[in-house]
C-alpha cells in the first residue's frame, strides 16, 4: 500500500486506521467476556461475603483452600487423572498414527470411523459410558461385579501412600477411560500430521542401513516428532484440567468424592456451597497452571519453528 | 527371490495392520453401538440380570434374529408424539427436547459461529495484512487469554448474569448467553483466520490497490472470497463446539424454555436413572445430527482443528 504514492492522502488515512476499526468489535468481546471476568476473579479471590456486601479478607481465602481436605484430595486426584490421561491418550494416539501412516488401503475410511468420538459431547460421552456401567442394569455390571467391582458405587480404596489417593477408585480409572476415548482421535491427527513431515529418506536410508522398525521408530521418528508429542501433551493436560462436563454427567464427583478433580470442586465451592471467594481463589490457581503450560507450548513451537 | 519374498512380507504387513485398525475402529464405536442397541430395547430387557447385549435370546437360543424383541419405546418417550389432525402427518412431537432443547440449541450455536466467523474474518485479516504498533503484544495477549479456564470466568459472568437480570429491563437470557459464546471462541479462531489469510498472496491484494480499489473493496472482493474455505471450517468447528458446549449454558440459562439440549440431556440423567433406553435415545436424537455433519465436512474440520492445535 504504501509503496504506491498515487493513491491519495484521504484513503491512506482511512487504510491507517482500517486495521484498528477491524480489530476493535473482537477485542470488545474478549474484553467483556474474558478480560473482565479475569480481573473479576482476582479481586473476588480477596474477598468474603458479608451481609452487607463484599469485603477485603487478604489471603484468607487461600488459607481456607489449603485448609480444606477436600482440595490436596481434589490435586491428588486430578494428577492421577491427567498422568492416566495423558499416557494413554499419548501412547494410543502414536501407535495409531503409525499405522494409519502406513497408508494401507481403505485407511479413508478407517479414519472417518476414528474421528466420531471426537465430535460427540462430554455430557454424552460420559452418558454413553455411564450406560455400561450403569449399576445392575449396564452392560459390563454383571460382568465386573462377579469381580466384585461396582463402578458406581465402589468409594476409593484406602490409600497406600499418606494422603495422596492411590490407587484410584475404578470410577477414576472409568473416567480416565471415557476421556481418552474422547480425545484420542484428536490427539492421533496431531501426531499423524507431524509424522507425515518426517521425510522418507531418513527412514530408507536407515532401512538399508540394518535397522529394524522398532530400532527406526525409536532413533528416528520419536526424536523427529518429539516437538508435536510435546504440543499434544500440552493441548491434554489443558483440556483435562478444564473439562467437567464428563464428571457432571458420569460420575458427578462420586462415589462419595472419589472423581473430585480440580475443575469439579470449584463448580462445587462456588455454586454448590456458594462460597465464591474461595472458588477464586481456587480459579486463579487454575489460571495460572494454565498460562505456565501454555508459555511452555509457545517456547517449545517458536524453538522448534526457528530450528526449520 | 528376494524380492518376491519381501513383496509378500510387505502385503502381509499391510494387511496386519489393516486388521489393526479395524480392531481399534471398532473399539471406537463400540460405545456408540451399545448406546445404540439400548436405545432399541423394552424395559423388561433394560432391567434384566444379567444385561444382554442384544434383547435376541430365547429360552433355547443365545441368539434368535426372529427372537428379538427390539422396541421404540426409548424413542416414544422422548419425542411424546400426540394426535393431532392439522399437523402435517397427524400427529405432533410434543417432547421438550425435540420441541424446546433442540431447535434452542440450534439457534445458539448458529447465532454463535456466524458471529464468531464474522469478527475472526475482520480481525484475522487486519492482523495478517497490517503490521501496527502493538501488533505482537495483541496476538500474544489473545492467545493468552485462551488460557484462562472457562469455569474461571463463569464465576464473574455468572455474577453478571445475575446482575443485568435484575436492572436490564431487555435483558435475555439468550443474548447473553451468544455473546458469551463469542467471547470463548473468539480467541482461538483469530488465530486460525490469521493463518488461513497468511497462506492467501498478497500480491492480488497489492494489484487491486494499484488498479485504484480501496482496501475495504481489496478485502472483501479479492481477500474474503478466497478465505472462504477456510472460513467455512472456523464456522463448523465453532458450530460443533456450541452445539456439544455444556457448563456455560448449565450456569447462565435460568428459564427451561431457553434451555439448549446437553442441558435438557442433564436433566434426563436424573429423571431416567433406571430408564437407560429413554437416556440412549435422547443422546443419540442429540448427537446424530453432529455425527452427519460431521462425516460430510471431515475434511473441513481437520483444517481448522490442525491450525488450531499448532498455533503459536
Amino acid at each position: 500500500m504504501q509503496k504506491n504514492p498515487s493513491i491519495n492522502r484521504r484513503r491512506f488515512e482511512i487504510g491507517k486506521s482500517l486495521p484498528f476499526w477491524l480489530i476493535l468489535p473482537t477485542i470488545i468481546v474478549i474484553l467483556i467476556v474474558q478480560v473482565y471476568p479475569a480481573l473479576y476473579t482476582l479481586w473476588l479471590s480477596f474477598q468474603e461475603r458479608e451481609p452487607q456486601g463484599w469485603n477485603y479478607v487478604g489471603f484468607k481465602n487461600f488459607e481456607r483452600l489449603f485448609g480444606t481436605g477436600l482440595f490436596p484430595e481434589s490435586i491428588g486426584h486430578t494428577a492421577i487423572f491427567l498422568i492416566g490421561y495423558t499416557a494413554l491418550t499419548l501412547t494410543l494416539g502414536f501407535f495409531i498414527a503409525l499405522m494409519l501412516k502406513r497408508n494401507v488401503p481403505m485407511t479413508g475410511f478407517y479414519v472417518t470411523i476414528l474421528f466420531i468420538p471426537w465430535i460427540i459431547s462430554d455430557i454424552i460421552t460420559g452418558l454413553v459410558f455411564r450406560l455400561m456401567v450403569s449399576p445392575d442394569y449396564g452392560l459390563f455390571s454383571g460382568f465386573l461385579e462377579d469381580r466384585g467391582i461396582s463402578v458406581l458405587i465402589d468409594s476409593r480404596p484406602e490409600s497406600l501412600i499418606g494422603n495422596f489417593p492411590f490407587p484410584p477408585a475404578p470410577a477414576m480409572i472409568f473416567l480416565i477411560l471415557a476421556a481418552s476415548w474422547r480425545a484420542l482421535p484428536f490427539i492421533t491427527l496431531l501426531i499423524l500430521a507431524a509424522l507425515q513431515t518426517v521425510p522418507s529418506e531418513v527412514m530408507e536410508s536407515a532401512r538399508i542401513d540394518g535397522a529394524n522398525g522398532i530400532q527406526i521408530t525409536q532413533h528416528i521418528t520419536l526424536p523427529l516428532i518429539m516437538p508435536a508429542m510435546v504440543v499434544a501433551l500440552f493441548n491434554l493436560t489443558l483440556g483435562g484440567m478444564n473439562g467437567v462436563g464428563m464428571v457432571f454427567s458420569l460420575t458427578g464427583g462420586g462415589p462419595g468424592t472419589a472423581t473430585y478433580v480440580l475443575s469439579y470442586f470449584l463448580y462445587v465451592l462456588g455454586w454448590g456451597q456458594l462460597r465464591f471467594g474461595r472458588a477464586a481463589a481456587l480459579a486463579l490457581l487454575i489460571a495460572i497452571v494454565n498460562w505456565f503450560l501454555i508459555y511452555l507450548v509457545l517456547r517449545t513451537t517458536r524453538i522448534n519453528a526457528k530450528e526449520q | 527371490m528376494s524380492s518376491t519374498n519381501q513383496f509378500s512380507r510387505r502385503k502381509w504387513e499391510e494387511r496386519l495392520v489393516g486388521l489393526a485398525l479395524l480392531v481399534v475402529c471398532v473399539f471406537a464405536i463400540f460405545p456408540i453401538f451399545t448406546t445404540i442397541t439400548i436405545s432399541f430395547k423394552e424395559q423388561a430387557d433394560i432391567t434384566r440380570k444379567p444385561p444382554i447385549l442384544f434383547p435376541c435370546d430365547t429360552p433355547e437360543k443365545s441368539f434368535e434374529w426372529s427372537a428379538c424383541r427390539w422396541a421404540v419405546e426409548g424413542y416414544q418417550r422422548v419425542f411424546a408424539p400426540k394426535p393431532d389432525e392439522n399437523a402435517l402427518l397427524g400427529f405432533k412431537l410434543t417432547g421438550n427436547l425435540i420441541r424446546t432443547y433442540i431447535p434452542n440449541t440450534i439457534m445458539y450455536a448458529f447465532a454463535s459461529a456466524i458471529g464468531v466467523t464474522l469478527l475472526s474474518s475482520l480481525s484475522g485479516f487486519a492482523f495478517s495484512r497490517y503490521r501496527f504498533k502493538g501488533h505482537d503484544a495483541l496476538m500474544t495477549a489473545i492467545y493468552a487469554v485462551t488460557g484462562i479456564p472457562l469455569i474461571t470466568n463463569m464465576l464473574a459472568l455468572y455474577q453478571m448474569g445475575i446482575v443485568f437480570r435484575k436492572n436490564l429491563p431487555f435483558y435475555d437470557d439468550r443474548i447473553f448467553l451468544i455473546f458469551v459464546y463469542f467471547g470463548f471462541y473468539l480467541p482461538l479462531s483469530v488465530w486460525i483466520t490469521k493463518g488461513f489469510f497468511d497462506a492467501i498472496p498478497r500480491e492480488l491484494e497489492e494489484s487491486a490497490l494499484i488498479e485504484g480499489c480501496s482496501p475495504l473493496g481489496a478485502m472483501f472482493r479479492i481477500t474474503m472470497p478466497l478465505a472462504i474455505p477456510g472460513l467455512i471450517s472456523v464456522f463448523l468447528m465453532t458450530f460443533v463446539n456450541v452445539w456439544n458446549e455444556f457448563i456455560v449454558a448449565y450456569l447462565l440459562v435460568t428459564k427451561n424454555e431457553y434451555k439448549p439440549a446437553m442441558f435438557g440431556l442433564y436433566d434426563f440423567l436424573s429423571q431416567n436413572i433406571i430408564n437407560l433406553q429413554v437416556l440412549a435415545a435422547a443422546c443419540l436424537i442429540i448427537a446424530a445430527p453432529i455425527i452427519i455433519l460431521f462425516l460430510f465436512t471431515r475434511k473441513t474440520f481437520f483444517r481448522a482443528m490442525v491450525e488450531g492445535a499448532v498455533k503459536g
